[in-house]
C-alpha cells in the first residue's frame, strides 16, 4: 500500500519535473528572433512591415484587375494587346530597361570616397524608397556595384572621378531626410571620412537613362 | 554517529528517490523563477503585443506574396493564350517573358554558389561591442556585392530576391530585406558562371571580409559551389509612384539630369 502510493508520488513528481525541464529549455531557446528585439526596434519593424504590406496589397489589387480584364477580353474574344503592352511597359520601367523621369534627389559626392561608402549610399537610397537610381550616366540595377580603391572608383567599368553624382527618383523629402538624419550616412561619413563631402539636393525633374546591361540570364535558366 | 548512520539506513529507498527528485524539482522551479524576472525587466510592458503584431504582419506578408506569385502565373497564362493576331501576340509574349526574366520575376536555376553566415558563438570579451559578434546587414551587403562583381546573375538571401530597389538594413540585431524580416542563419544563393565559387573565394574583398569578420569575431561562415542553385522569383511590387516613362520623343541624353559634371 505504501509502496503503491510512493510510486504514484514519484510518477507525479517526474511528470512535473519533465514539464518544468521543457519549459525551462524553451524559455532559453526562445531568445532567438522577434522576442530578442527591443520595443523600439519592434516598432520600427512593425512600421516597415505595415508599409510593405500596403504596397503588396496594392500590387495584389493591380494584378487582380489585370487578370479580370484579360479574362473579359478572352470571354468576349477581343484582343488584349493594349493590356499586354501596358504590362510590358510597367515591368520594363521597373526593371531599368527603359529611361525614367520623375522628382527626387541628386547627391554630389566629392573627395576620396571608398567603394563601400558609395555602395552604402545606394543602399540607403533604396531603403528610403528610391524607385530608380543612376551614378553619373550609369543606371543602377540590382547587379550594379561601385568598385575600386578611393580615387579610382568605377561603376560598370566607367571611371568615377570626383565629384560624381548619384541620382535617385522617389519622394525627395523622404530621401533627403533619410540621408541627412542624425546617424545617417552623411553624418557617418563626416566622422569616418572628413575629406568626403556629400551634398544632397532635391530636384523636381530628373531623367535617368536605361541600363546598358543585358539583364537576361545566360548561366541561369527559368526553372520549370 | 553510529546512531545517525543507522537512522539513515532505516529511511526507505523510495523516500531517498523522492527527496532527490524534489531537490531537482526545486532547482528547476528556482531556475524558472529566476529566468522570468530578467526577461520581464529586459522586456517592457508593451512588448508581447508588439511581438504578436509583428508576427501577424509577417504572416500577412507571406500570404500577400503567395497571392502575387499565383496571380502572376495566372496573368502569364492568360496573356499567352490571348486573342488577336497570332504573330503579334506571340511576339508580345516573348517580350513579356524577357522583361520578366530581366526584372527577376521568374524562378531561375543554374550553376552557382551558396554562402551561409551565422552569428559568432565566441564569448564576448568585457568591453567589446556585442554587435560585432552578430551578422549585420553590412556583412550581407559585402558578400552580395562581391558576388555581383564575380558575375552573379541572380541572388537571393533567405529566399528574398535582390532587385534594383532592394536594400539591406539592420533593425536592432536583425536584418530587413525587401521589407521582409530575415532570421539567422543567413543563406545567400547566387547563380552565375561555373567558376563563381572560386572567383568569390579568391577575391581580395572576400579575403578581407574573412579576416575582418570571420577571423576577428568568429562570425560563422560556410560556402560551397552548387551545380544547380535555385533562385526564386521576386515576390513583391513592381509599382512605381514617382518614376514615369519619358514622354514620347524625349531624349534622356539631352537633359542635365544625367550629364556627368
Amino acid at each position: 500500500m505504501r509502496s503503491r502510493r510512493a510510486q504514484w508520488t514519484i510518477g507525479f513528481v517526474a511528470l512535473v519535473l519533465g514539464f518544468l525541464a521543457i519549459v525551462q529549455l524553451r524559455a532559453q531557446a526562445g531568445g532567438v528572433g522577434l522576442a530578442n528585439l527591443s520595443a523600439q526596434d519592434l516598432t520600427t519593424l512593425i512600421a516597415s512591415l505595415n508599409q510593405r504590406n500596403t504596397q503588396l496589397a496594392s500590387e495584389v489589387s493591380t494584378l487582380e484587375a489585370q487578370a479580370r480584364s484579360l479574362q473579359q477580353a478572352r470571354a468576349q474574344g477581343v484582343s488584349a494587346m493594349g493590356g499586354l503592352r501596358d504590362d510590358l511597359d510597367r515591368i520594363r520601367l521597373w526593371a531599368g530597361l527603359d529611361p525614367v523621369t520623375g522628382r527626387g534627389v541628386v547627391v554630389e559626392c566629392a573627395g576620396p570616397m571608398t567603394a563601400d561608402a558609395a555602395n552604402d549610399l545606394l543602399n540607403e537610397l533604396r531603403i528610403a524608397g528610391a524607385e530608380a537610381l543612376a551614378v553619373n550616366s550609369v543606371r543602377v540595377v540590382a547587379a550594379t556595384v561601385v568598385a575600386g580603391p578611393p580615387g579610382a572608383l568605377s561603376v560598370e567599368n566607367v571611371p568615377l572621378t570626383s565629384p560624381f553624382r548619384v541620382y535617385a527618383i522617389g519622394n525627395s523629402i523622404n530621401l533627403t531626410a533619410s540621408l541627412t538624419r542624425v546617424g545617417g550616412i552623411v553624418s557617418q561619413l563626416q566622422v569616418t571620412s572628413p575629406d568626403v563631402q556629400l551634398t544632397v539636393t532635391p530636384e523636381d525633374s530628373l531623367v535617368l537613362p536605361a541600363t546598358d546591361r543585358s539583364l537576361l540570364p545566360v548561366d541561369g535558366k527559368p526553372r520549370l | 554517529m553510529a546512531g545517525l548512520i543507522a537512522r539513515a539506513r532505516a529511511i526507505p529507498s523510495w523516500q531517498l528517490t523522492l527527496g532527490a527528485a524534489m531537490l531537482v524539482l526545486g532547482f528547476l522551479v528556482t531556475a524558472q523563477a529566476g529566468a522570468e524576472p530578467s526577461r520581464v525587466q529586459y522586456t517592457s510592458q508593451e512588448r508581447p503585443p508588439l511581438v504578436e503584431t509583428a508576427t501577424t504582419l509577417q504572416s500577412q506578408q507571406d500570404d500577400l506574396k503567395a497571392q502575387i506569385l499565383q496571380l502572376r502565373t495566372q496573368i502569364e497564362q492568360l496573356e499567352a493564350s490571348s486573342a488577336g493576331n497570332g504573330a503579334l501576340v506571340t511576339n508580345m509574349n516573348q517580350q513579356l517573358q524577357q522583361a520578366r526574366l530581366a526584372a527577376g520575376l521568374v524562378d531561375l536555376q543554374g550553376p552557382g554558389v551558396v554562402v551561409q553566415l551565422e552569428d559568432s558563438t565566441q564569448a564576448i570579451p568585457p568591453g567589446a561591442a556585442p554587435g560585432d559578434y552578430l551578422v549585420g546587414a553590412s556583412d550581407l551587403r559585402t558578400v552580395v556585392n562581391e558576388l555581383w562583381l564575380d558575375g552573379a546573375e541572380a541572388i537571393v538571401v533567405n529566399g528574398e530576391r535582390i532587385t534594383a530597389t532592394s536594400g539591406l538594413t539592420d533593425i536592432g540585431s536583425s536584418i530587413l530585406l525587401n521589407g521582409a524580416y530575415l532570421q539567422p542563419p543567413y543563406q545567400i544563393v547566387a547563380i552565375g558562371p561555373k567558376d563563381i565559387y572560386s572567383r568569390l573565394t579568391s577575391s581580395d574583398n572576400f579575403a578581407q571580409f574573412v579576416k575582418a569578420r570571420i577571423e576577428a569575431f568568429g562570425i560563422r561562415l560556410g560556402a560551397g559551389a552548387l551545380d544547380n542553385a535555385v533562385v526564386p522569383a521576386y515576390a513583391g511590387t513592381v509599382a512605381l509612384s514617382y518614376a514615369r516613362a519619358l514622354p514620347p520623343g524625349a531624349s534622356p541624353v539631352a537633359t542635365s539630369g544625367v550629364s556627368a559634371p
